[in-house]
Parts: structure tokens; sequence; C-alpha cells
């Protein structure tokens, strides 16, 4: 396995969850997943013990805005979507574009966009998604 | 989309002088690798363009990808010695207002610098200020 930069990554998306596609001027990703445990420790145990329980996930996509590149408009527009059924998909690459490879795939949410523009300054979109769902890991 | 043409930015912001000073009054205008031998006591202008480090601005490889490239164009202006700033500022605001926040063909022109006046003219003879203006590009890939 080589290390990876983060040039080689890449978030592809589909607001309907049909058909994901590369959003163009991705600058970073990022992606938590969590296990929540539960504990099973007995009367008389002296070492608390635990199983684990559900997985979710978190994490945040920023973008160099561009409202003619492909893909930025339906990814930074979905967080306005009401009664969102979590049906947008997400694929979030260490390197390549080859769905199943080098990824993490799911079902989600964007629960928040922030667009800053500053004088001086390219305008920056940052968004946050959490997963709903299955988190389907192929980072091998 | 294609990598950026410098050659292709450095023609759009030379082309851009060129235009204005050669509006009246007409003042001569140098780029790189150019000869010229200024008369005495005129007033001219050497034009030039560099690009510096490049970097990455969005996830992608050799495809769907961006890159930021910035340069600078510094302009530097003789008039004739002993005779004030005057002219010479004159010149100075022509160019400065040219380029001054500007966007062009996709280059983003920076606040200019200057113009500055140098204590050590070279060529030696005139006096000379220099006007500084950084921009960037935004490569697509």
């Amino acid at each position: 396995m080589a290390t990876l930069r983060g040039e080689q990554g890449a978030v592809q998306f589909d607001a309907t969850g049909s058909s994901n596609a590369t959003i163009v001027g991705t600058r970073s990703w990022t992606l938590t997943i969590t296990k929540e445990t539960l504990d099973t420790s007995k009367h008389g145990d002296t070492f608390r013990s635990f199983v684990g329980s559900m997985v979710s996930g978190s994490g945040t996509v920023e973008l160099v805005y561009d409202p003619d590149a492909t893909g930025q408009s339906g990814f930074l527009e979905d967080v306005v979507t009401t009664a969102d059924t979590a049906d947008a998909t997400f694929e979030l690459f260490t390197t390549g574009t080859s769905s199943g490879t080098d990824s993490v795939s799911f079902a989600g949410i964007i629960t928040d966009m922030e667009i800053t523009s500053t004088v001086g300054e390219l305008v920056i979109v940052s968004a946050s998604f959490v997963t709903s769902g299955t988190i389907t890991s192929n980072l091998e | 989309m294609a990598a950026a043409d410098l050659n292709e930015i450095r023609a759009t912001i030379e082309a851009r002088i060129t235009t204005e000073l050669n509006k009246a009054p007409k003042i001569p205008v140098m780029f790189h690798n150019m000869a010229y031998k200024p008369t005495a006591n005129s007033s001219w202008v050497q034009c030039l363009t560099t690009f510096g480090a490049s970097e990455y601005l969005s996830q992608g490889l050799t495809t769907n990808s961006r890159n930021r490239v910035v340069g600078v164009v510094v302009f530097n202006i003789f008039t004739a010695k002993g005779r004030g700033p005057g002219s010479n500022y004159k010149i100075g605001k022509r160019i400065r207002d040219l380029y001054n926040r500007v966007i062009v063909s996709g280059v983003f022109f920076d606040a200019p610098v200057g113009p500055e006046a140098l204590a050590t003219p070279a060529p030696e003879g005139y006096f000379q200020s220099q006007v500084r203006v950084t921009f960037e590009t935004i490569e697509e890939l």
C-alpha cells in the first residue's frame, strides 16, 4: 500500500442517489465513523466489558466554489432539501474514482453548508453531513 | 479543460499595457528579452512578467482538478533625471489604474504596489520608479 496524498482523493455525490458523479473543485473531505458500545459487565465482574452497537458517521466536504463546476450546485443546494429522506449518496475516495475501490460509500444528509467570501481569497464552501444506513468501507 | 497557457497569460498582460501606452502621450514599453537603447531624457517603461509557484487547489490529480498559478508583473518606469517625480508618477498612475483589482481573461490582478521611487536606477541617468502587481489565475485540468 502506497502512502497517499490528499490531491489523489475525490468526492462523488448524487442528490437523488441514482448515479454518483465527481464534484469538481473539492479541496478536502473528512469522515468520522463512530461505533456505540453497550456495557455488558455483570455483577461480580471486576473488569468492565462491552459489545459494539450502532455505527454512524459524519464528516465534512470543502469546495473551492465555482457555480459552473460539475456537481457543485447539486451538492451545496441539497442542504435546503426539506423532509430529506436521506436519498443522497456519497462516495469518498482516498485515491482515484473507481467505485468500490479505496473509498467509503453511504447514503446521507447534508446538515449544514457554509459559504465564505473574503476579500483577496477564493470563495470556499464547507458542508457537513451525517450518514444514514449502511456505511460501506472499501479502504483496502 | 486544459493546463494553463502561461504564454497566453503573459501576452494578455503585455497587450494591455501596450494598448494603454500607445495612447497619447505615447510611451515606449519593453518586455523581457528585448533590446532597447533609450534616448537621453526620454520616458519609457519596462514590463517584466514572471510566474511563481503553483499550488494545489482541489483534489483529482490530472483530471477534474485545479491549481492556483501566481505571478507578478514588475513595471520599471523611467523618466528624465533632475526634473522631479511628476511625469514619472503620471505614467505610474496610468499603469496602476490599468491593473488595479481588474479581472481579465480569468487573471485576477491584486491591488498594485507603488509607484516606488528607486534610489539606484538601472540603467543610470534616469529617474526610476517601480509598480508591482501580483496576480493569480486558476488552472483547470
